[in-house]
C-alpha cells in the first residue's frame, strides 16, 4: 500500500496545500483500500468518514423509492467524497459506491471537520470543488434531459478513464444502464455504435477504449465543458 | 423595528444573528424584479447576489443550441448567486425570474467578505448550498424517471411554496423553457390538472385551486427537495463559533 505523503500529493485537491497543512492532515488520516461496489455512503446514514480517493472512484447516485438510480456525480482523485461535512452537515443525501477499486485516504469526520477552521487553504480548495461540483450536477441535469444515449455513454466513459487511469474498464450492460439511468437496450446500441466506429471495444463487461480523441468528439460537449470547469476553478488564485 | 421584519421575510437573513444583519444593512438594496428578468447569464461575473422576499427565481442551465431546463429555483428561502462566496468568478447556470417581486441584492464581494468571517452567514449559506444540491440531483432524477405531468405538480407546487398567495402569472412558454420541453407539452399537462379542477389557467394566469389534489400527484421529488429545505430552516442557525 502506497504511503500517507504520496497518497496526499496524488490527490489533486490536497497536493498543493502548504506543508503545515498537509502535515495535520496526514496526523489523522489513514490510506485504505475501496473494493469495488463498496458502499461508502446509504441515504441519510450518518457520514463518519471523509474520503479523498487516490486511485478509485466514486458515484454518487440518486435512488427513487421504486429502486430506479441514476448517476449524478463521479469523485475521483480529482475530488472527494463527503461534502456534506463541508457543508456541516452529517447526513449523506446519497449513495456512494466504489466503482473503481483502488484505494483513498480516509479521515474521520469529527477530525476532518476540526481541521477545516485551521487548515484556510484545504477550506479554500474545498469551496473550489464545492463550486465545481454545483454546476457539474447543473450540467448533468441538462445532459441527462436532452443528450443521446451514445454522446452520453461517450461522456461516461471518458469520465472514468480519466478516474482510472486506464484504457481497461470491467462494466455490465446492466451497471452502465443504471448509471446512466437508460434501458439496458439503449446501452447495447450506444455500445455497438461506438465499437462500430472503432472508439472502444466491448466484449462481455470488458470495454477498452482504443480512440480517446474519437470519443471525445463523439461525447456531448459536457464533457470537455466539465474539465474546463475544474482547470479554470482550481487555477484561479 | 418594521424594517428589520421586511428583511425576515427572507429566511437567510432572518437567521441572521442581529450583529452580523447590522453589517449587511446598509449595502443591501431594495429591487423590484420583473418576470423574464435575467440576474445572471452563463459565463458572465455576476455584480450582485440576490435575497428574494416574494420573487421567484429559477435557476436555468442553458445548452449550446439555446435549449433550457431548469435546474433549481429559489425564492424568499435562499440566495441567488452561491458561487460567489465559493470562490468561482462566473457562474454556468442563468438566473431568471419567473415570478415578479421583491428583493434585496447585494454586491458579490461584500458576500464573499461575510462569508469569509466565518460566522452565521458562512454556517447558513453553506446549509443553504446542501439543500440545493439536493434539489439539483432530484431535478436531474425527476427530469429522467418522471411523467411531464408528475413535473408540472412538482414544479407548481415548489412555486406554490415561494408565493404569498395561490397565484402565479406564468406563460406556458416560460414553463415550457423551466421544463425542457415543447409547449405543447405543457398545454396537454395544464389541460389534464386543470380538468381535474387542480388548477385554472386562465391568459398567463394560473391559479392553484386544490393544493391537495397537486400532492396526491406528484413524484416523490416535491417531498424530498421541500423535507431538505424544512430541515435546513429548523436548525438552529445561532450557534457560538467553536
Amino acid at each position: 500500500m502506497i504511503s500517507i505523503s504520496h497518497a496526499i500529493n496524488t490527490n489533486r485537491l490536497l497536493a498543493d496545500l502548504p506543508s503545515a497543512e498537509q502535515a495535520a492532515l496526514a496526523a489523522c488520516c489513514e490510506v485504505v483500500p475501496l473494493a469495488f461496489g463498496e458502499v461508502l455512503y446509504q441515504p441519510t446514514d450518518t457520514v463518519t468518514y471523509a474520503y479523498f480517493p487516490i486511485n478509485s472512484f466514486v458515484s454518487n447516485i440518486v435512488i427513487l423509492n421504486n429502486d430506479s438510480r441514476l448517476e449524478v456525480t463521479m469523485a475521483g482523485l480529482e475530488g472527494m467524497l463527503g461534502i456534506a461535512l463541508v457543508l456541516g452537515f452529517n447526513k449523506a443525501p446519497l449513495l456512494a459506491v466504489v466503482q473503481g477499486a483502488g484505494v483513498a485516504l480516509r479521515i474521520p469526520a469529527s477530525q476532518f471537520q476540526a481541521l477545516l477552521p485551521t487548515s484556510p487553504a484545504l477550506h479554500q480548495r474545498l469551496m473550489r470543488y464545492l463550486y465545481i461540483v454545483m454546476n457539474q450536477l447543473a450540467n448533468s441535469a441538462a445532459c441527462i434531459h436532452f443528450h443521446r444515449i451514445e454522446e452520453r455513454l461517450a461522456r461516461w466513459l471518458l469520465m472514468t478513464q480519466d478516474r482510472a487511469q486506464s484504457d481497461h474498464l470491467q462494466l455490465t450492460h446492466e451497471f452502465l444502464a443504471m448509471m446512466l439511468g437508460v434501458r439496458r437496450a439503449g446501452i447495447t446500441l450506444a455500445a455497438l455504435a461506438l465499437q462500430q466506429r472503432g472508439l472502444i471495444s466491448y466484449h462481455r463487461g470488458d470495454i477498452i477504449i482504443l480512440d480517446r480523441s474519437g470519443l471525445v468528439a463523439a461525447a456531448c460537449q459536457c464533457y470537455t465543458q466539465d474539465c474546463a470547469l475544474y482547470a479554470n476553478a482550481m487555477a484561479t488564485p | 423595528m418594521l424594517q428589520t421584519r421586511h428583511f425576515q421575510q427572507n429566511a437567510l437573513l432572518g437567521l441572521l444573528p442581529e450583529k452580523e444583519l447590522e453589517h449587511l444593512l446598509p449595502h443591501l438594496e431594495e429591487v423590484s424584479l420583473t418576470l423574464g428578468q435575467s440576474l445572471s447569464e452563463s459565463g458572465r461575473h455576476m455584480s450582485h447576489v440576490y435575497f428574494p422576499l416574494d420573487a421567484i427565481v429559477s435557476l436555468l442551465c442553458v445548452m449550446e443550441n439555446g435549449d433550457s431546463t431548469e435546474i433549481a429555483v429559489v425564492g424568499h428561502e435562499g440566495l441567488v448567486g452561491v458561487s460567489q462566496f465559493m470562490g468561482g468568478e462566473t457562474t454556468l447556470t442563468s438566473a431568471i425570474v419567473q415570478s415578479a417581486g421583491q428583493a434585496y441584492r447585494l454586491k458579490s464581494h461584500l458576500l464573499k467578505r461575510e462569508f469569509d468571517r466565518a460566522g452565521t452567514m458562512q454556517r447558513l449559506l453553506l446549509r443553504y448550498t446542501q439543500a440545493l444540491l439536493t434539489q439539483m440531483a432530484q431535478t436531474a432524477v425527476c427530469n429522467r424517471h418522471h411523467s411531464l405531468d408528475q413535473q408540472l405538480c412538482r414544479w407548481l407546487l415548489l412555486s406554490l411554496d415561494r408565493l404569498p398567495g395561490n397565484e402565479l402569472i406564468m406563460t406556458q412558454e416560460l414553463i415550457a423553457n423551466m421544463l425542457g420541453v415543447r409547449r405543447e407539452g405543457v398545454t396537454e399537462s395544464a389541460g389534464k390538472l386543470q380538468k381535474a379542477g387542480l388548477i385554472s389557467y386562465n391568459r398567463g394566469h394560473i391559479t392553484v385551486l386544490d393544493r391537495q389534489g397537486l400532492e396526491d400527484r406528484v413524484c416523490e421529488c416535491y417531498a424530498g427537495v421541500k423535507n431538505e429545505y424544512d430541515r435546513l430552516l429548523k436548525y438552529p442557525a445561532v450557534t457560538v463559533a467553536c
